[in-house]
Formats: structure tokens, C-alpha cells, sequence
């Protein structure tokens, strides 16, 4: 993994990192990856990938309108509102 | 327990209410296992119908440490982290509603690793816990504030959760029981998802009983999750446990976690199991298959945390992008930002099918082979973590070598089945405790096996911390 | 331009219209105050899960089996992973490797040629919400955030703009008869995207532009036409079409570029480890039908073979599923078909359209369209009296027969009584009647005419013109 693998990477997860952050976070990721070479050793041919713990049966929801009567309590906490509307500054 | 203590549903009662918030203020002060501590704020919230019907005379006025990534409603939701800081829930996880319904009553956050990623709980934004059996230790992680609390006699059960082994490490490092049930048992609704397909809420306790009585009341379907399941659409493949299998490699253990499984092993056989070894080699891969699969899913889980619709955002930003990035830098810690950087570039484009889709196959491979163990043997015998409760800083593990010490515990994780760490015996300062491993929904085997060695390895109350509560 | 072949892919967004979102259990609805419809699920708060909605899923499956999908035996969800405001968990619950449905068609009439569209697949996802921008600051609302969403990809089976229309317009009729969106393009419920390329013929596929924005069928087919314009002046320049994302300007009536992303999306897609997959049952399957009907194409064929209908009155008659089905409840009340749909077609349009109603929903019920036509068949009124009873209907919210008899509206026969009043107009018109008995038959028509006026426009026409020829022995 080199250091433009490590900035496309970060860049998609919205993580922001100093020269400092690239080169520690860097090392640990880099660590982790050759770790993950690992994994190679193990024959996989056949096998399913598990996605999911346990698949039991369809899981389904009534189409009920349930108002969650707590809409005006999670506005609360938005850091900027505007009215009813959740703020952010825009693209000039 | 010694006659000079008082009954847990008197804590809550006007007339007992003082003398706790004041002991556990007192006991707290030194273990900081607690985030945030209110036993009068969940008044009035649990479902007064549903409590005539479910109230359970055993969970009746019992107070509970949450772990602070399990939603209660009026309470923080920090997730150990700076990013939630301000975040208060406006509603209750499935979990903690049964609970409430059942008469139980929470009373406080408890302290973790941020979102869940650590084996110390000295990965919290906000302090450091302390094992309560050796304040100079590690309490455990990530449910470290929950293990703490019980085992400091804060409360008689708290909740937690594990994706790696977050219960039943700091369980075991602390010296009380930590039950992480069948994938599935429990709804996650509520539970803030690191790693969803690989975690499950559970419970800590130092007495069997409540723990069992807790599991009871969380457990079941939920229309809110659907990947919770019925436990009837598991098969009863066994009613009791009469052969305990035990890994024939027990390399690489230090010589204490060595101790421990000895010891366990003697008991079981004084207590009329058979013993018989296994060999899961494949368990070499559950640690870089479980980091795998844990961060690529975390990377997702996290990427609501903005500064957008709730949580800390930055004073200043010029656009949307800036104010999301910094949002992120500036709340979360290097653990986390490693994990979303690593389960970002696994699930990338190039590298998905060599990374994650190989670690998903291998989970497979994994589960293939215990399901092919419990075959011959009803229950497995697995050491937690390779060491005791390590020290905090640099005296104890890396981050590097804490993860790769999950080895035994995440295999529950990848594979679903349920796991049960025990009190093990105190050797030297700290206890030292060891796990069993179910198959799917036989959380029964292990209530049973753990009551069978009750009385060879008991919970030991912390020197320092004798139960003022029973 | 001749020279190129010209390839248009559609990507067609259309809102399930499901009460409640497709994860949550919150109303879904247009033009509600901003974050009233939200709770902690669509509101992407910490713990919370997604929990699929039945009937996003069977709508989704029934419209894929209307465009004669393979319907999936086992789908799941995956998430599609970016960051967007709008975005509360900056990632999309949306299918990718397994979708619900693969490889249909839809049928359209373009140029009076009918062609078969191929479908690519048909997959559930849930909508964004809405970012408002409002000087330098952007706001949000999560409203629509949920809001279940079937995405419709077909093949670049398409080659002009107006194709691309019509396709747009088949496929809102058809969402619409099987009542599971409204397809207004102008709210949202329906959203289209396209993807257009052009290459010399022969050479394959070209390089593919995304036009996005085109927020209505006539932006579609603009923004085609315009596209492959600009491809075509590219390549007539030896110069290469550069693959992008571009915007429908509607005030410049122009593609222009989206605000350039330094990378190509790469969206980590991974299996919804919140969601089990969904595999229908017979059950499940067997309830499909209750929302399938016969198509809108479908229905236009049989009913103009049914009712020696033109094309251009089947087309008209099928648009809407209640439409056709008023005009055939009014044919099987006995009406002619013929007479009904030129009828409908024609002067009961102009009607509702004055009366601003769907005539399924007027006055003018089936019961009391089919009498009126039945008067007119029999001869008991003729057209142009049936015309007032049109109005009348409106006017009077009465049955045809009540006002024919009320008014006394009944067609004139008798011939005594037609006679007396051919003598009249005779009488009073001696200088027409001199023309016509000097060989001139012009005045005929005129003479005609002051009888059913004289009559009050009920004298049967056919006898009039009987009377009259016979008076002056023109056999
Ligand atoms: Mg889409
Ligand atoms: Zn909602």
C-alpha cells in the first residue's frame, strides 16, 4: 500500500490527515495490511462468503405509518437550524 | 454474600436512593467506570402495560450500568467518543426497554474503548477505567466500564456488547461473568454498530442467576431488527452438557492464562465432564479475518458521524466537505480513524475480493470447522485473552498486540455461536478468567456449566471493594 | 450526424408509493413542513436499524414482473458508500450484485413502429433528502429521506431523444395502472437519468455521458437531442467525447459539465449486513398478481381490435387505467362502442376539461354516459340535441333520460308533424324554393336547415331530408 493508495483511501472516508497522521496512521494501516497477507494461506476454492450470521426467513414490516412523535427533539440536537431546517454552509 | 449487606432494589427506594448515589459516587471516583451516573433519570419511562405482564420479580427495582453505546432514552450516547459528545438519545434500545418493562431500572453510561475499538477501554475519549482488582491494570475493553462497575459491586449487572470479545474480556480481566449471546438473540436495536454482522448486546454479572434472568428478559425476535432471530427456528440439538472439548494446541498462552485453563479443566472433571481435546487450526485466521470483515463494515457504520444532524461539529467550516472532514478529525481518535481507514481500502475496488470477500470465505471456513468440533463435544473450553488484565500505557500490550491477542474470542464473533467467560481464579493481583463456547441458541449449556463450577471458581469481590450490595 | 449510431441508456428512478418509508415506519408524503416525517432510522441516529417495508418490495417485484424481469429467488441489499448531506448515513440502502429484478423489456410505439426496449434490471433503494441552497448557506430536510425507490436501468437499446420520451411516457403509464407511483416527473416521484453516446456505425458503444437533472420527459428528450449534437460535433472534429457526468441547464437549454469530482466514484459496495436477504415465496409471488393488470400497450391493442378503435383513439382511451375502464363499463352497458369513444374523444373531452374533472370522477357516470349514447343510437335524440344533454348532465347532475323527458328533448319522427313545418319554411322562402324548381338544389341544404330549426333542433334530420325530396320530386 503506498502513500497515494493511503490518501485516495482517506480522501473517500472523509478523514483528514496531517504529514504527521499520514506517516504514524500510515505505519499502523500498512501493519495491519501485511497482516492481512495472511489470509492468503487459507484455501478458500468453494466456500461461500458469510454475509450474514444466521438466515432464518423473510423478514418483513407491515407498511404502518408510526409517526415517531420525536421529530421536533432530534431537531434539538442539530449544532445549526434554521427554522425546521438542519444548516450547512454552502458552495459559493 | 456476608449478612452485612443490603438487597439491590433497595438501592433505588427513597429511603435507599441517598446512601447509593453517594457510595457509588465515593467507589467510583477511583474505578471511573461510570460516564455518566443518574439512577432517577429513567423514571417513568419503561411501558407500564407491557410491565404487568413482563415484570420479572427478579430484575424487579434492580439498578444497571449501560454501556455507553447502547441507547437510553434522556441519557449521553458518547460511544466513548469526542464526536457524540453532545448527543443525548431520544429513544431506548430494544434491549433496555424489556428491561425497563421488567422492572430494572438503568442508571448510568458506562465507560469503552470509542465505538467499541479496543481491548482496554483506555481507547475512551474521555478517562481511563480501572480494573478494580488492581487499579494500576486495565480493566478490559471495550464493555470495560461495564465489567468494572459490576465488578466494584456499582451494580449487579450491567449491559455491554461484544463484536471481538468486548464482554467477555474485561468480564474475565475483572473477574465476573460476561455472556455474549447467539448473534441474533439479542436485537441491536439501539446498540451503535461498529461491526454489524459480527456483534450482539449482552450482559455482565458476578451472580449467574441475574445474568441468566437478564439474558431471559432481553432476548427474543424484534420487528426493528430483522436480523434477530427466533430462537425456534434453531434446533435443540442438546439438553445438558456432559463433554466439554478443549483445544489440544494451548500454545502461546502466558503462564497464568495456562493456570486458569488447568484449573478450569480440573473442576470440570471433579465436576463429572468428560474432557475431551479438539483441534481448531484455522483459528489462526479469525484475527485477521475478524479485522477484516470488523473494519470494512466500521467504515461504513461511521460514516453518519458528520457533524450534520447531531454530535460536535467545528466552529468554522467553508463548505460542506470541510465542515465534514473536520467534524471527523477533529472527533474521532487514531484507533478509529486506522479502522475506517483500513476497512475503507479492504472494501475498495481492487482490493475487495483479495481482502474482504477472501475474509468473508474464510469466516465460513471457520464456522464449517466448529460446527464440525460441536459435533463430538457439547461445549468448548477456550482461553479469553493470552494474558491477565495487562497495565495501562505503555507498561501494558500495543495496539498492534492487543489485537492480535482477540485470537480466542473472536471466533465466536465470526461464527455467531454464543460465548460465556467465567470468573476464574485471582492469580497474583487479578483474576483470570477463561471462556465457553455454545452452539447456536444453547446459551442453556452454558448457564449450566457455569453453575457447576460455581463453587470451585466463585466471583471474587476486589479486595478493596467488598459488596456493600446483594 | 447521419453517420453515427447513436446509443441512450435510461436510468429511471420512480418512488414507490408505499405509506410508510421503506425503512422506517414514517409517512411518506410530498410538500410536508421540513423534518416533520423523521425519526431516529431515517434521521441516521446511532443504533438504529433498517427494517424492509412488505410492500416497497412486493411493488418493486410486481413492476419488474411487468417488465417481464427474471424475479430474483434471493435478493439482497447492499450499501452503496458516499458522502452527501442529503446522505444521513453517507451510505445508500440500495441492490448492486443481486437485484430484485434482471433482464425484461418494455414495448413502446415509436413512429408507429412498436420496439422492444431491453431492461437491464429493476432494484429498491431508498431516496436522499432534500438540500436546499439558499445564499451561503445550504439547508437540509430528511422528508423524503426513506422514501422507497425502484431504480429502472435499461440497455442503451434507445437512439433519439423523442424514443427516450416516449419510452418516459410508456413507462409512467404503466407505473400508473399498476398503482404504485403517481409518475409526476414535477414532484419527483419520477426521475429519469440519461445515459447517451454515439460512435461511427459498426463500432460498438461509444463513450458513455451521463446526463443528469432532467427533471421532466421534455428535458429528456432536449437534452438527447442536444447531447448527441455535441458528441457529433466531437467527433466530426477528430476529437474524443471526454466520459463525464453533465447537468440539463433547462434556462440555457444545454448539457454542461457537473462541478468535475477529482476521482471516479468507487462506492465500496457490500452486502447490508442490517438487511437478511429476501427470498419470495409462493405466497408472496402469488400476491403480485393482485397489483399486476393487463399493460397499458397491451390494453391498447385488445381494445382497438375489441372496438374497431383508430390507433390514435386506442392510444388516447389507454392512457389511464380508470379512462379505459370507464369507456369499456360504458360499452358493456350497451352503448356502441363506435359512438362512445368518438364521444369520449371528442365532445365529452372538451366537457371535462371546461369542467376541469376526469370524466371517471364527473357527473357523467358510466350508467348516465351509456344512456345518452343508447338515446342517440335508438334515434330518441339526435347528435346535436345530445350535445345539450351533455351539458345538461353537468349543469343539472340529472340521467339523460330525466332531462330528455323534462325538457322534452325526444327526437321529432312524425312525419305529419315534420311536414306541416316543411310547408311553413316552404311558404316563408319562396325565393329558394323558385331557385330549386329552376334546377338550382343549393337552397336545399339552407331549407333543411330553417326546418330543424323551426322544429327547435329535435325534427329528425333523415326525415327532413325525406319530406323535402319528396316535395320536389328530385327521385
Ligand atoms: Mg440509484
Ligand atoms: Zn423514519
Amino acid at each position: 500500500m503506498d502513500t497515494q493508495d493511503l490518501v485516495t483511501t482517506a480522501g473517500m472516508a472523509y478523514i483528514q490527515l496531517s504529514d504527521k497522521e499520514l506517516e504514524t496512521l500510515g505505519k499502523a494501516v500498512e501493519q495491519m495490511v501485511d497482516f492481512f497477507e495472511k489470509m492468503g494461506e487459507v484455501n478458500i476454492e468453494g466456500l461461500q462468503p458469510t454475509t450474514h450470521a444466521f438466515i432464518k426467513k423473510n423478514r418483513l414490516r407491515e407498511d404502518e405509518v408510526r409517526p415517531s412523535g420525536i421529530a421536533d427533539e432530534m431537531l434539538e440536537q442539530a449544532p445549526d437550524l434554521e427554522d425546521r431546517f438542519i444548516c450547512i454552509p454552502n458552495v459559493l | 454474600m456476608a449478612a452485612q449487606t443490603r438487597p439491590w432494589n433497595e438501592t433505588l427506594k427513597p429511603e435507599g436512593i441517598k446512601a447509593y448515589k453517594q457510595f457509588v459516587a465515593e467507589r467510583d471516583k477511583q474505578v471511573a467506570s461510570f460516564l455518566e451516573f443518574d439512577p432517577l433519570r429513567a423514571q417513568g419511562t419503561s411501558n407500564e402495560r407491557a410491565a404487568v405482564s413482563t415484570k420479572s420479580k427478579t430484575l424487579e427495582g434492580l439498578p444497571f450500568g449501560v454501556k455507553d453505546n447502547i441507547a437510553v432514552k434522556n441519557f449521553h450516547l458518547t460511544c466513548g467518543s469526542k464526536i457524540l459528545e453532545s448527543l443525548v438519545s431520544p429513544y431506548n434500545a430494544t434491549a433496555i426497554q424489556k428491561l425497563l418493562d421488567a422492572g430494572a431500572v438503568p442508571v448510568g453510561k458506562t465507560n469503552m474503548d470509542e465505538f467499541g475499538m479496543g481491548s482496554s477501554t483506555d481507547n475512551s475519549a474521555y478517562k481511563t477505567t480501572n480494573n478494580p482488582h488492581d487499579l494500576t491494570r486495565v480493566s478490559g475493553g471495550s464493555s470495560g466500564g461495564s465489567a468494572a462497575a459490576v465488578a466494584a459491586g456499582l451494580v449487579p449487572f450491567a449491559l455491554g456488547s461484544d463484536t471481538g470479545g468486548s464482554i467477555r474480556q474485561p468480564a474475565s480481566f475483572c473477574g465476573v461473568y460476561g455472556l455474549k449471546p447467539t448473534y441474533g438473540a439479542v436485537s441491536r436495536y439501539g446498540l451503535v454498530a461498529y461491526a454489524s454482522s459480527l456483534e450482539v448486546v449482552g450482559a455482565l454479572a458476578k451472580d449467574i442467576t441475574i445474568l441468566e434472568n437478564v439474558y431471559e428478559t432481553i432476548k427474543g425476535l424484534d420487528g426493528r431488527d430483522q436480523t434477530s432471530t427466533d430462537p425456534n427456528d434453531f434446533p435443540l440439538l442438546k439438553k445438558e452438557v456432559k463433554t466439554v472439548g478443549v483445544l489440544a494446541d494451548r500454545s502461546g498462552l502466558d503462564g497464568m492464562q495456562a493456570k486458569s485453563l488447568e484449573i478450569s479443566i480440573e473442576a470440570l472433571k471433579k465436576a463429572g465432564f468428560a474432557i475431551k481435546e479438539v483441534s481448531l487450526p484455522l483459528l489462526d485466521y479469525a484475527v485477521p479475518a475478524y479485522y477484516t470483515i470488523a473494519s470494512a463494515e466500521a467504515s461504513a457504520n461511521l460514516a453518519r458521524f458528520n457533524g450534520i444532524r447531531y454530535g460536535n461539529r467545528p466552529i468554522y467550516s467553508e463548505n460542506p466537505d470541510d465542515l465534514v472532514r473536520q467534524a471527523r478529525d477533529q472527533g474521532f481518535g487514531d484507533e478509529v480513524k486506522l479502522r475506517i481507514l483500513l476497512g475503507t481500502f479492504v472494501l475498495r475496488s481492487g482490493f475487495q475480493d483479495q481482502y474482504y470477500l477472501r475474509a468473508q470465505k474464510i469466516r465460513t471456513a471457520i464456522r464449517n470447522q466448529f460446527d464440525r468440533a460441536f459435533e463430538d463435544i457439547d461445549l468448548l473450553l477456550l482461553p479469553v485473552f493470552p494474558i491477565p488484565a495487562f497495565k495501562h500505557g505503555d507498561l501494558g500490550m500495543t495496539a498492534f498486540q492487543q489485537k492480535l491477542a482477540d485470537k480466542y474470542t473472536t471466533a465466536a464473533n465470526l461464527t455467531g455461536l454464543p460465548g460465556l467467560s467465567l470468573p476464574g481464579p485471582v492469580l497474583e493481583s487479578v483474576p483470570v478468567g477463561m471462556q465457553f463456547m455454545a452452539p447456536a441458541m444453547h446459551e442453556h449449556l452454558l448457564f449450566q456449566v457455569a453453575r457447576a463450577l460455581q463453587s470451585s471458581l466463585p466471583s471474587a469481590d476486589p479486595a478493596a471493594y467488598p459488596a456493600v450490595y446483594s | 450526424m447521419s453517420t453515427y449510431k447513436s446509443f441512450i441508456g435510461l436510468e429511471i428512478h420512480i418512488q414507490l408509493n408505499t405509506k410508510s418509508k421503506v425503512f422506517c415506519s414514517c409517512k411518506t408524503s410530498f410538500g410536508d413542513e421540513a423534518n416533520t416525517n423523521v425519526c431516529p432510522v431515517c434521521m441516521g441516529y446511532p443504533g438504529t436499524l433498517p427494517a424492509l417495508n412488505q410492500e416497497a418490495i412486493r411493488k418493486g417485484y410486481a413492476v419488474a414482473k411487468a417488465l417481464h424481469c427474471n424475479l430474483a429467488e434471493r435478493c439482497h441489499f447492499e450499501r452503496k458508500n458516499y458522502f452527501y448531506p442529503d446522505l444521513p448515513k453517507n451510505y445508500q440502502i440500495s441492490q448492486f450484485a443481486a437485484p430484485l429484478g434482471t433482464e425484461g423489456w418494455i414495448e413502446i410505439d415509436y413512429q408507429n413502429q412498436r420496439k422492444r426496449i431491453r431492461i437491464k434490471e429493476c432494484h429498491l433503494e431508498e431516496d436522499a433528502g432534500k438540500m436546499i441552497h439558499a445564499g451561503d448557506m445550504s439547508l437540509l430536510d430528511y422528508n423524503r429521506t426513506g422514501t422507497p425507490l425502484l431504480e429502472i436501468v435499461t440497455e442503451p437499446d434507445l437512439e433519439f431523444g423523442d424514443e427516450a420520451e416516449i419510452l418516459l411516457h410508456e413507462l409512467r403509464r404503466l407505473v400508473r395502472y399498476l398503482g404504485v407511483c403517481d409518475g409526476n416527473m414535477e414532484e419527483g416521484s419520477m426521475r429519469c437519468d440519461a445515459n447517451v453516446s454515439i460512435n461511427l456505425a459498426g463500432q460498438g458503444l461509444g463513450r458513455k455521458v451521463e446526463v443528469k437533472n432532467l427533471n421532466s420527459s421534455r428535458f429528456v428528450r432536449k437534452a438527447i437531442v442536444h447531447e448527441l449534437e455535441r458528441q457529433a460535433q466531437i467527433l466530426d472534429k477528430g476529437a474524443i467525447v471526454l466520459q463525464e457526468t453533465r447537468l440539463w441547464n433547462e434556462n440555457r437549454d444545454q448539457t454542461e459539465t457537473m462541478r468535475s469530482k477529482e476521482s471516479a466514484h468507487d462506492y465500496r459496495y457490500f452486502t447490508e449486513p442490517d438487511l437478511p436477504p429476501f427470498s419470495p415465496d409462493k405466497e408472496f409471488l402469488a400476491s403480485l398478481d393482485k397489483i399486476l393488470t393487463e399493460l397499458p400497450l397491451d390494453r391498447k391493442d385488445r381494445m382497438s381490435k375489441a372496438y374497431g378503435l383508430s390507433a390514435a383513439q386506442a392510444d388516447f382511451i389507454a392512457e389511464e387505467r380508470p379512462f379505459a375502464d370507464y369507456f369499456e363499463q360504458t360499452v358493456k352497458l350497451g352503448a356502441d362502442a363506435t359512438n362512445v369513444a368518438a364521444w369520449l374523444c371528442g365532445d365529452v373531452q372538451k366537457v371535462v376539461n371546461r369542467e376541469n374533472v376526469a370524466v371517471y370522477e364527473s357527473k357523467l357516470s358510466a350508467n348516465r354516459f351509456a344512456s345518452l349514447i343508447k338515446l342517440l343510437d335508438k334515434g330518441t335524440i339526435s347528435g346535436k340535441i345530445a350535445k345539450q344533454v351533455l351539458d345538461l348532465v353537468f349543469d343539472e347532475d340529472k340521467d339523460p333520460e330525466v332531462l330528455v323527458k323534462e325538457k322534452g328533448l325526444e327526437q321529432l319522427t312524425d312525419r305529419k308533424t315534420i311536414r306541416g313545418l316543411v310547408d311553413q319554411v316552404l311558404a316563408n322562402n319562396s325565393k329558394a324554393v323558385a331557385q330549386i324548381r329552376e334546377g338550382d338544389q343549393k337552397p336545399l341544404g339552407f331549407l333543411a336547415g330553417q326546418v330543424l330549426k323551426e322544429s327547435g333542433g329535435k325534427a329528425d334530420p333523415r326525415i327532413v331530408q325525406e319530406i323535402l325530396t319528396e316535395v320536389f320530386s328530385l327521385k
